[in-house]
């Protein structure tokens, strides 16, 4: 349980810290996305300023035990469309900026990146598993 | 599950309201209708430029000291900061620059150059279509 509390928090940092950093430059943000040609431009610019609150928002949601489960669907999520989104543009022979950690991860590898998503996404798996249940032991 | 579903719909309905302060915020700097195109010239149209051309490198520093064109500056997103003022030292209104990243499916020349125009207000900022690629196969590499 503590673990999980533990690993919660980290998360939660990271994804407050991910998201503060592309809040604090959505016009850099606008561009990563749009550098993945998936989307018209008007869903471009709306997802470049809403996906940061998001992960903010659901970062600090997992500090809260209450709302955790939900917090922890919603980065799981987000964490599948991004791996998607990746692995599609590698597919394509796109070169892209995933923006993740804004251009603070600008040169990292495709594998890198894959490697850090499947780490958190297998973190926000573990965290989501019901508590298995102690019972007393019997004399 | 149906319950963290709604927690999950509630959290990115909550998302909404910052999202759209900001969007608000940055109205005045942010185009939500989709941007022409950047000025694209291919090699040869670069190479027409003669002397006038300033070549600038929107690679990783590493592919720059690797090989890239002769006389270029280095200028990427990442040491924007630390780059951007030798590279504006060196440059005079009648240059015409030239940013070329690493091939056709980089980006990093697209936005340099947009930021070139957008935020150190220059004119005359072109992209290479094809990049370093384009460049290779059409000179030798120093």
């Amino acid at each position: 349980m503590r673990i999980k509390f533990l690993l919660r928090v980290v998360l939660g940092a990271i994804f407050i810290y991910a998201g503060i950093l592309k809040i604090v430059s959505p016009l850099r943000f606008v561009t990563d996305i749009s550098n993945y040609h998936l989307l018209p431009w008007f869903a471009t610019v709306a997802l470049a300023f809403y996906l940061p609150w998001l992960e903010v928002i659901a970062g600090l949601a997992l500090l809260w035990t209450r709302v955790s489960r939900g917090a922890l669907l919603l980065l799981s999520f987000l964490t599948c469309v991004f791996i998607v989104a990746s692995a599609g543009a590698k597919a394509r022979g796109l070169d892209v900026t995933c923006g993740c950690f804004g251009h603070a991860s600008k040169d990292w590898s495709f594998g890198r990146h894959l490697l850090l998503d499947f780490a958190m996404l297998g973190a926000l798996i573990f965290c989501a598993l019901p508590a298995k249940e102690i019972h007393p032991a019997r004399i | 599950m149906g319950s963290f579903f709604r927690q999950a719909v509630c959290l990115a309905a909550l998302a909404l309201l910052p999202a759209a302060g900001e969007a608000i915020y940055f109205r005045e700097r942010v185009s939500w209708r989709q941007p022409a195109p950047s000025d694209e010239v291919n090699l040869a149209q670069a190479d027409g430029f003669a002397a006038q051309v300033m070549w600038i490198d929107a690679r990783p520093r590493e592919q720059f000291e690797a090989k890239h064109v002769p006389g270029a500056f280095l200028l990427n997103a990442g040491e924007w900061d630390e780059l951007l003022p030798a590279m504006l030292n060196a440059w005079t209104p009648d240059r015409k620059l030239v940013v070329y990243c690493s091939a056709q499916s980089c980006d990093a020349s697209k936005e340099v150059a947009r930021r070139l125009k957008e935020e150190a207000g220059l004119k005359n900022v072109y992209v290479l279509t094809g990049g370093w690629e384009a460049w290779q196969s059409g000179h030798y590499a120093h």
